[in-house]
């Protein structure tokens, strides 16, 4: 990186002098400059703040309330006119089948999807950067495009790969004996099936991520590395993955995130069939806030709220700053 | 850290006193409708309607402009996709329009909102419609809308199959719709019939079978499903699973091809589905197929659907809109609105009209639809109609126990409860 | 354009370059696969695309759908309103959310933590929960059916803010440092020297928002009560889903249209990407 290209030159002339220690102690120039400090902070962080607290965490606080009430969508005319119920909603959600059963889903559909979806995004951009690659625009580009292509597409396609009769995937396995299962319509198989469309749709989306952190690390390092002997995998591990850190916590915090409140796969190839094996915790708040349960999905909401939290922390933990 | 803690408790403390001033009042109950001012419709009135509807409103209305030459009718075109979530969050945030198309399975709970305008009873005439379209309206003993276009569920069938197979009447019982689904099993087809196998919607498939035996799904104020005659009609709805007459899982889009190709030789479905088989079919499909009226059990009964229009009590032109209402209920309105959009009228005395009366299959349509009910008009119905579904798929796709999955629904039902 | 780094032809390579192809090549044809599909589809006749099993080239080629797109839909009206909305809401998180981010990962000021904190808390709660408390909000302020409805809920996003932190963190404090010590105000330190470094960070974010907000879909149609504010996303779903049928025609053509604006914006974007690493190797 060169040198930082400041318009300001440097004289020496032009260096204020270190501050003289004060007769009357180091005490006020210290709060003066954390004043100052605090000043320059929340200045910078103003716009963001005001526009969020507008607009983020006062509908965040009413839907808190909300969910602390037995509001209905026939009360929404009238939202304090509901009934205080303390904790009952969330406690009915541990006793709610169909609840328990999304949890269950998205449970699996996190711990198999988020690692697929960051190994496969992480090899694909090391590819793409590995400098052994040309027409990486092509690849770039290409690997993006389930993240915008309409779902609708993406459903009539991967319905077509996955149906037993007609479909790619069970011809393929027929050619070589093997009777492919009704993927979409056997429970056993339905949310792995969605758990690979998933995967699929969503790597490039942190591909694109990975590749702008890979880029923030140093060329000369690698060279340094080579000269030391070290072959491209023992690169990979002790230069690329320290160093990526930072971004690697991002990227699981979002695909974490998303997989938590996976909704679209479900919604438009399954509608959480058969039998509910589909389920996630999302489409479940969904159904609940089409039935008019506001208070109820809201406090749903809140408990995958409690969830995202919860796998966010934990990793922070594996794969934050150790500073 | 101290200052922290105070501030949190304080905001708790604060919130929760405005939490026990809350309390829902008990009572509602029935509204009494206002009347609307006599003359013409003046001023602009803003309405909401969904899909072809909305598209086609706009232009349709100009004969009411015409006729009303002080009135303004601004129509907005709402997708069907996510229109409940805009009802519903419109109403809570009070931007309502003067009308709006409802569904009619969402009449309770808009109505439950207080956000409805009563209908006025001296404008509307209660006889004009189909009682099931009417009963669509009513909640709590008062209606809250007027029915605009209907629709009903029938037997759709390949007629040359049938005929082959030696069958020439249309099924007339429930033993005969069974016999027809196998003779043109045997005769060739994949699938005598296709039934939905449960998911969303499926229960406007099986009702009518259980209306038709005489089961009732609401009696004075709760959910009725555990019934000997639900359980009956359940039964003979899954025993065309489990003899394998019909398709346990259907791709989207997949049954009009299917049904033109002759592999599935008959369905269950409304009226839409004629537009998509004169596409689809190509020329002189209209031949193979026809249409029949539910078979008989202990009634005939179908499914009544459709959509019903509703003023807004924030609405800022009330009488404008109730007129305009009004006028779409005509009979000749409601023909020209058929001919506009194929949506068939609501209002009985428009079937007398050669555009309807002269279709064969449109006959049936008509006739079905003097006998077609419709669920209750309680809150939580669509919470109770997922119920089913999943109950049917159960029933469809595992073989469970009928019997069972009737206690099922019940139970899951009065936990629902009406929500009024 | 700057080069990469050299090829090195070691044997090792090629075969591992080889290797590396094949995988990736058949990986962008399965992920490639569906957009294809959608592509030739929008040019296949309504029934050709309902069939089943799908046909790959269309066997009768027809212009219909798009026809019909254009002239059905006041198509400049929906295309200028979702531009419109995009970019502002593009613009203003990368504006705003690379001043907070800064200021989270360069500038230690007091509610530092706890700020950083709430933000991140609010990425984690599920959109859904939100929905209807924000639009009753929203049309109390009397935005409702306004360009600022549309955008103001979005424009302080915190998936920015979070992006912004973890990449400027890993800018040297010397630098910054250095500029303080050079005289620099802190607003020309953050414009001139810590931004121009940013670009990655900045063109994904960019890319990101853009995406989200251009394909959003049930915020513009509860805002909208008229049609004249409705998005490209909002009019689609209008005239091509029905309450009974879709028009798979009308839609995909739809999402041909549609897709097209975000992939100029990635192919802009992206080519930031290549540029960064003329400027990565520190010191």
């Amino acid at each position: 990186m060169p040198s930082v290209r400041a318009a300001e030159t440097v004289t020496v002339l032009d260096v204020k002098p270190a501050a003289p220690p004060s007769a009357s102690g180091p005490d006020p120039e210290r709060r003066a400059r954390r004043w100052r400090r605090a000043v320059t902070g929340w200045t910078f962080a103003a716009p963001f703040t005001v526009l969020f607290v507008v607009f983020m965490a006062l509908p965040v606080l009413a839907s808190l309330a909300m969910s602390v009430t037995d509001l209905r969508s026939t009360d929404l005319r009238n939202p304090f006119a509901v009934n205080f119920v303390g904790l009952d909603n969330y406690a009915r959600l541990f006793g709610d089948e169909l609840f328990v059963k999304a949890a269950v889903n998205t449970l699996i559909f996190v711990v198999i999807g988020v690692p697929l979806t960051m190994v496969v995004a992480l090899a694909a951009a090391s590819a793409l950067n590995s400098g052994l690659i040309r027409f990486r625009a092509v690849f770039r580009v290409g690997f993006y495009l389930p993240v915008v292509t309409s779902i609708v597409a993406i459903a009539v396609v991967w319905r077509f790969l996955l149906d037993p009769d007609a479909g790619l995937i069970d011809n393929l396995l027929r050619v070589i004996g093997i009777d492919g299962p009704d993927w979409l319509g056997d429970t056993r198989t339905s949310l792995p099936s969605l758990i690979v469309m998933a995967t699929w749709r969503n790597f490039g989306f942190l591909m694109v991520i990975f590749l702008a952190g890979l880029q923030g690390i140093p060329q000369d390092l690698y060279e340094a590395a080579t000269l030391d002997g070290a072959s491209r995998w023992q690169q990979f591990r002790n230069v690329t993955v320290p160093l990526l850190r930072p971004t690697l916590l991002f990227g699981a915090v979002i695909t974490g995130i998303g997989f938590l409140q996976l909704f679209e796969e479900p919604f438009v190839m399954t509608q959480g069939g058969p039998l509910s094996s589909t389920l996630s915790v999302s489409y479940h708040i969904y159904n609940q806030f089409g039935f008019g349960n506001y208070g109820y999905a809201a406090a749903a909401g809140y408990v995958l709220f409690v969830a995202i939290v919860a796998l966010s922390v934990l990793q922070f933990r594996l794969l934050g700053e150790r500073d | 850290m101290r200052r922290h803690v105070r501030a949190i408790v304080g905001v708790a403390a604060v919130a929760a006193l405005a939490l026990t001033g809350c309390g829902r009042e008990s009572g509602g109950g029935e509204e009494q409708a206002e009347s609307v001012a006599a003359g013409k419709a003046t001023g602009e009135i803003t309405v909401w309607a969904m899909g072809a509807e909305g598209e086609k409103l706009g232009a349709f209305a100009k004969e009411f402009t015409a006729a009303n030459p002080d009135a303004k009718v601004n129509v907005t075109a709402v997708p069907w996709d996510a229109a409940h979530q805009k009802i519903a969050s419109a109403i809570a945030a009070k931007q309502t329009p003067d009308a709006s198309m409802i569904g009619t399975t969402w009449q309770g709970e808009f109505a439950k909102t207080g956000a409805l305008d009563p209908t006025p009873m001296d404008l509307i005439a209660k006889d004009a419609y189909f009682p099931g379209a009417w009963d669509t309206t009513v909640v709590d003993n008062t209606a809250y809308s007027v029915p605009w276009y209907v629709e009903t569920r029938v037997i759709f069938y390949r007629k040359d199959l049938a005929a082959k197979a030696g069958i020439t009447k249309p099924p007339a019982s429930w033993d005969e719709l069974k016999a027809l689904a196998k003779a043109m099993q045997s005769g060739g087809a994949k699938w005598g019939i296709n039934l939905q196998p449960g998911k969303t919607g499926s229960w406007q498939s099986v009702m009518p079978f259980a209306w038709s035996n005489g089961a009732q799904l609401a009696d004075g104020g709760k959910y009725t499903f555990d019934s000997p005659e639900m359980v009956e009609a359940l039964r003979y709805y899954q025993s065309y699973f489990t003899e394998n007459l019909a398709p346990k899982e259907l791709a989207e889009g997949a049954l009009i091809p299917a049904f033109v190709r002759g592999d599935i030789a008959a369905f269950l479905s409304g009226p839409w589905q004629v537009s998509l088989l004169k596409e689809q079919g190509g020329a002189g499909f209209e031949d193979k197929f026809a249409v029949a009226p539910m078979p008989m059990r202990k009634s005939a009964t179908s499914f009544i659907g459709g959509s019903n229009l509703a003023v807004f009590k924030d609405a800022k032109n009330r009488d404008g809109a109730w007129k305009f209402l009004q006028w779409l209920s005509r009979p000749e309105v409601q023909v020209k609105w058929y001919q506009a959009t194929t949506d068939l009228p609501a209002v009985q005395s428009a079937w007398q009209d050669a555009a309807l009366s002269g279709d064969a299959n449109l006959k049936v349509f008509g006739e079905q639809l003097k006998d077609a009910k419709a669920p209750p008009t309680f809150p939580t119905w669509e919470q109770v109609a997922a119920v089913v579904d999943t109950e049917v798929e159960k029933l469809a796709k595992s073989g469970a126990d009928p019997a069972a999955a009737a206690k099922t629904i019940q139970d899951k039902a009065n936990a629902i409860g009406t929500g009024s | 354009m700057a080069t990469v780094t050299e090829i090195r032809t070691r044997p090792r390579d090629r075969a591992a370059t080889i290797t590396l192809y094949a995988i990736l090549i058949a990986g962008l044809l399965v992920v490639v696969g569906p957009f294809v599909w959608m592509a030739l589809a929008s040019v296949k006749p309504e029934s050709e695309i309902r069939q089943v099993p799908p046909t790959w080239l269309p066997e009768t080629w027809t212009l219909d759908n798009f026809r019909e797109l254009f002239t059905r839909l006041d198509f400049p009206l929906y295309f200028m309103n979702s531009a419109l909305v995009a970019v502002l809401i593009t613009a203003g998180n990368l504006l705003f959310c690379s001043l907070l981010g800064y200021a989270l990962a360069k500038l230690d000021f007091p509610g530092r933590k706890a700020l950083f904190l709430v933000v991140l808390g609010m990425l984690m709660v599920p959109g859904m929960v939100t929905f209807v408390p924000q639009f009753v909000l929203v049309s109390n302020l009397g935005l409702a059916n306004s360009y600022a409805g549309l955008v103001l809920p979005f424009l302080a996003g915190p998936f920015g803010v979070f992006l912004m932190r973890q990449f400027l963190r890993s800018i040297p404090d010397e630098l910054i440092e250095a500029a303080r010590v050079d005289g620099a105000g802190e607003w020309r330190i953050f414009w001139r020297v810590v931004l121009p470094l940013c670009r990655p960070a900045l063109a994904t974010l960019g890319i990101l928002t853009f995406l989200s907000s251009w394909n959003n879909f049930l915020w513009p149609l509860v805002v909208a009560t008229t049609e004249d504010r409705y998005t490209l996303p909002v009019a689609l779903a209008l005239y091509s889903i029905g309450q009974n049928r879709t028009d798979f025609g009308l839609l995909l053509a739809g999402a041909v249209v549609v897709v097209l604006p975000v992939l100029i914006v990635f192919l802009v974007l992206q080519r930031h990407f290549l540029r960064g690493i003329a400027t990565t190797g520190l010191k």
